[in-house]
C-alpha cells in the first residue's frame, strides 16, 4: 500500500514539521481552527497604532478567519478592522498566502472608529482655509451634526484655552453675529434652563427683549475696557444706594428676588452655554452687598484701589457672606469673587474672612481651582513668565511699590511652580488644610505683634511655604482678573489695604508690605525647602547639565540652583562670578 | 489580487537641515562624513506629513519653512484609502507621536516617517536615514553635545498639527 505522499505536514517524513505541530498545538488553544485542521501555524505580528500583538493563525486561513482571530484579540468588530499588509489592504476573500503573509511576518491593523470624515475635512479645508480661526474650531470635532453637542465641544475647547476666547471674540464673523441682537436673544432663549428661569422672573424675559439693552450688553462683551468701566460705574451707583435708608433692604431684594436664582442657574449650565452669563446679569448690574456692612463707605472719589466697594463690599471689610462671593456675572462667569480673594494682606482681616469662607465653603475652593479655564490659565502663565509679569505689573497693588514688583518678578518663576504642584493644589482644596493654614496665619500675626524681630530667622518649612503659595495666589488672583485676561474684569481693581477705621492703619500697612516682602524672601528660600522634593532631586537635570560643561563642584552648583531657582543660566553666572578665573 | 483597487502614491521628503553645512563640516567636527541633518516627511493624498515637537502635522507638500525637499524617494504605492490613513494617522497622535514624545534621537521625525512608510507601502525608508542618530552618537562630539542636542525639539513651522494634541 502505497502512502499517498501529499505535502501534508501533519504527516511529513521529517517529522520536524510533526514536531512543530506539536509545539505549536498549546498555541492553538486561542486560536481559531481553520475547518480544514491542517495547514502550518505561522505567528503573525499584528500592529495597531497604539500595539501590537502576536497571533498565531493557519498558515493558508483566509483573512475572513484572520479577522475572527483578531477581533476577539483586540476586542473589536470584525467590520471595523482594515488589514494592511504591504501596502495593500487585506479584503476577506482574500487568503493570507495571497498576499505573501509568512511566519514573523507584521501586519498592520487599523480599528475604524465613527468619526472619520471630519479629519479628511479638516485637513482639506485647512489647505484651504478662508475663515481663520472658525475654521480650525470647525475642525475640530465637526462630526456631530447636534447643535447641542458642538456647543458643548466649544464650550470645552473655549474653557481649555483662554487665548482662544479672546481669539474668538476678535474673530469678525464672531463680532457680526454678536451684534445682532436677535440672534443672540435666540441662542439664549434656546438653553432650556435659561427658560425656566425666564418662567419664574419675567424681568429677564423682558430683558432680553429689549434690544437697546442687549445691544449694549453685546458691546460690552465685545470690549472689555468698557465693560470694566460699566463695572465700576455701577458698583459705586449701588454703594451710594447703599446709605439711603432702606436702600440695603432694597438692594437685598433685588438681589435675592432675581439675581440669585438666575446666577445659580447660570453657574450649574454653564457647561453648555457661554452666553447665558453674558445675557443675564447685565439686568441688574453688578454684585450687591451681602450682609449687614458697618463699616464706613469706601471714599468713591479716593485713589482707585479703594474705590471697589460692592463687588468686594462684603469680604473686605471682613463680614462673613454667606455666599463667599461665588456670584458669576458678566465679567466673571465662574463666579469668583476677587475682591474677597484678592485681599492680599495677608494679616488682615479681610485675609482672615477669606480662610474662614474657604474652610466653610471648599466647594469654592474647589470649583475655583477645578476650572479648567484656571487651570490652563495657571500653566500657560508658568510657561510664559513675561505675561505674568505683565499681569502682576497692571496690578494697583504694585502700582506704588517697584520693589515689590521686583521682587516679584524674581520669585515669579518659583511660585508659578509651586502652584503647578498638585501637592498645592491638593492642600486648597482640603478645608482642614486651610484651617490649618489659617491657623498659621494667626499664629504669625500674634508672633509678628509680640517679636517682630523673630520674623527673619524662621526656618522655612514645607507648610509654610504653601501658605505663602496661598497667599501669593490669592493675591495674583485679582491681577489675573484685572490685568492679564480680557475679557475679565474685576469690579474696579482689588483694594491695597482695607479702608479699616484704625488710626494705624496706615502704620499696620507698612509693616504688612514689609512683612510680605520678608515672607518673599522666605518663600525663595523655603521653596527650596519646601515641596516634596529636596533640591537636588528638583535640579537633578540642571546638575547634570552644569556637570556636563564642565562644573564639577556639586555644592557650589547646588547652591547656585536654588539661589536661582533652577535657573541654570543665572546659576553659571553664579558659578562664574564666584570662581577667580 | 484585484487590480481594481486605486493605488495612491506614496514619496519620501527629505530634507537636510544643515543645508550643506554637514557635509562639509562633519568630517572636521565628529570624525566621520554626515551628508547631512536628515529630516523627512511622507508625502501621499496630496498632502506632507511628518512628526515635530507639536505631534504629527500636515502641509502641503514642500510647504514648511524648510522649503522644497533636497531629496524625493518614491516609496511605492498604497492602496490603503486617505480615511483609513487619517484614523491611522490620528491613533498614533495620540499614543506614541503625541508631542511630548518627541525624542531627538530616539523617537523623531525619521521614526515616524519610517513607520508610516512600513505601514503604507510595507517598504522602510533608506537606512542612511535612521542610522543619523547613531552615528552621531557614536562620536564622542556626539555624546558631549547629547544632553544639549535632546533637549531641541525640531518643528518645522508651517505645518497644521493634526489631531489638536495639546501639550499644554
Amino acid at each position: 500500500m502505497t502512502r499517498k505522499l501529499t505535502p501534508n505536514p501533519s504527516c511529513s517524513i521529517g517529522g520536524v514539521k510533526m514536531a512543530d505541530q506539536g509545539v505549536a498545538d498549546p498555541g492553538n488553544n486561542n486560536n481559531n481552527k481553520p475547518e480544514t485542521s491542517e495547514g502550518t501555524i505561522i505567528k503573525v505580528t499584528v500592529k495597531t497604532p497604539k500595539d501590537k500583538e502576536e497571533i498565531a493563525i493557519a498558515e493558508d486561513a483566509s483573512v475572513t478567519q484572520f479577522k475572527e482571530e483578531i477581533s476577539r484579540r483586540f476586542k473589536a468588530k470584525q467590520d471595523q478592522l482594515v488589514l494592511i499588509f504591504a501596502g495593500k489592504i487585506l479584503k476577506d476573500g482574500d487568503s493570507l498566502s495571497q498576499h505573501g503573509i509568512k511566519d514573523g511576518l507584521t501586519v498592520h491593523l487599523v480599528i475604524k472608529t465613527a468619526h472619520n470624515p471630519s479629519l479628511c475635512n479638516y485637513l482639506h479645508s485647512n489647505t484651504t482655509s478662508g475663515f481663520g480661526d472658525l475654521a480650525s474650531l470647525a475642525g475640530l470635532g465637526m462630526g456631530s451634526a447636534n447643535f447641542m453637542e458642538l456647543q458643548q465641544q466649544m464650550q470645552r475647547q473655549l474653557m481649555s484655552n483662554p487665548e482662544m476666547l479672546s481669539q474668538i471674540m476678535e474673530n469678525p464673523l464672531v463680532q457680526n453675529m454678536m451684534s445682532n441682537p436677535d440672534l443672540m436673544r435666540q441662542m439664549i432663549m434656546a438653553n432650556p434652563q435659561m427658560q425656566q428661569l425666564m418662567e419664574r422672573n419675567p424681568e429677564i424675559s423682558h430683558m432680553l427683549n429689549n434690544p437697546e439693552l442687549m445691544r449694549q450688553t453685546m458691546e460690552l462683551a465685545r470690549n472689555p475696557a468698557m465693560m470694566q468701566e460699566m463695572m465700576r460705574n455701577q458698583d459705586r451707583a449701588l454703594s451710594n444706594l447703599e446709605s439711603i435708608p432702606g436702600g440695603y433692604n432694597a438692594l437685598r431684594r433685588m438681589y435675592t428676588d432675581i439675581q440669585e436664582p438666575m446666577f445659580s442657574a447660570a453657574r450649574e449650565q454653564f457647561g453648555s452655554n457661554p452666553f447665558s452669563a453674558l445675557g443675564g446679569s447685565s439686568e441688574s448690574g453688578a454684585q450687591p452687598s451681602r450682609t449687614e456692612n458697618r463699616e464706613p463707605l469706601p471714599n468713591p472719589w479716593g485713589p482707585p484701589n479703594s474705590s471697589n466697594p460692592s463687588e468686594s463690599g462684603g469680604s473686605t471689610t471682613g463680614s462673613t457672606s454667606t455666599t463667599g462671593g461665588s456670584n458669576p456675572s458678566v465679567s466673571n462667569p465662574l463666579g469668583i469673587n476677587p475682591g474677597s480673594l484678592g485681599n492680599g494682606m495677608f494679616s488682615s482681616p479681610g485675609m482672615q474672612s477669606l480662610l474662614q469662607q474657604i474652610s466653610e465653603n471648599p466647594q469654592l475652593m474647589q470649583n475655583m481651582l477645578s476650572a479648567p479655564y484656571m487651570r490652563s490659565m495657571m500653566s500657560s502663565l508658568a510657561q510664559n513668565p513675561e505675561l505674568a509679569s505683565q499681569v502682576l505689573m497692571n496690578n494697583p497693588l504694585f502700582a506704588g511699590n517697584p520693589q515689590l514688583q521686583e521682587q516679584f518678578r524674581a520669585q515669579l518663576p518659583i511660585f508659578l511652580q509651586q502652584m503647578q504642584n498638585p501637592e498645592s493644589m491638593s492642600v486648597m482644596t482640603n478645608p482642614r488644610a486651610m484651617q490649618a493654614l489659617m491657623q498659621i496665619q494667626q499664629g504669625l500675626q500674634t508672633l509678628q505683634t509680640e517679636a517682630p524681630g523673630l520674623m527673619p530667622r524662621y526656618a522655612p518649612t514645607g507648610r509654610y511655604t504653601l501658605d505663602n503659595g496661598f497667599q501669593l495666589f490669592c493675591f495674583f488672583w485679582p491681577s489675573l482678573m484685572t490685568g492679564g485676561i480680557p475679557g475679565i474684569p474685576t469690579g474696579g481693581g482689588m483694594p491695597v489695604e482695607n479702608p479699616a477705621p484704625s488710626p494705624s492703619s496706615a502704620a499696620t500697612n507698612t509693616a504688612q508690605q514689609q512683612l510680605m516682602q520678608q515672607m518673599l524672601q522666605m518663600f525663595a528660600g523655603g521653596g527650596a525647602g519646601g515641596s516634596t522634593q529636596t533640591p537636588e532631586v528638583r535640579f537633578q537635570s540642571q546638575l547634570d547639565q552644569l556637570n556636563a560643561m564642565g562644573f564639577i563642584n556639586r555644592e557650589a552648583n547646588l547652591q547656585a540652583l536654588i539661589a536661582t531657582g533652577g535657573d541654570i543660566n543665572a546659576a553659571i553666572e553664579r558659578l562664574l562670578g564666584s570662581q577667580p578665573s | 489580487m484585484d487590480k481594481n483597487a486605486t493605488r495612491y502614491s506614496v514619496q519620501l521628503y527629505i530634507y537636510d537641515l544643515s543645508r550643506g553645512m554637514a557635509r562639509s563640516l562633519s568630517p572636521i567636527m565628529l570624525g566621520k562624513q554626515l551628508d547631512g541633518i536628515w529630516h523627512t516627511a511622507i508625502v501621499a493624498y496630496g498632502d506632507e506629513f511628518f512628526f515635530g515637537g507639536e505631534g504629527i502635522s500636515s502641509c502641503p507638500p514642500g510647504g514648511t519653512m524648510l522649503g522644497p525637499p533636497d531629496t524625493v524617494v518614491e516609496l511605492g504605492e498604497t492602496e490603503v484609502s486617505e480615511e483609513i490613513f487619517m484614523d491611522y494617522l490620528s491613533s498614533l497622535g495620540e499614543s506614541t507621536y503625541r508631542g511630548d514624545r518627541y525624542r531627538l534621537f530616539e523617537h523623531n521625525c525619521n521614526t515616524f516617517t519610517n513607520e508610516v512608510a512600513q505601514f503604507l507601502t510595507g517598504r522602510p525608508i533608506p537606512s542612511y536615514i535612521t542610522d543619523l542618530p547613531s552615528e552621531v552618537l557614536s562620536t564622542p562630539f556626539g555624546q558631549i553635545l547629547r544632553p544639549i542636542l535632546d533637549s531641541i525639539h525640531i518643528a518645522p513651522p508651517g505645518g497644521n498639527v493634526i489631531n489638536g494634541g495639546r501639550n499644554i
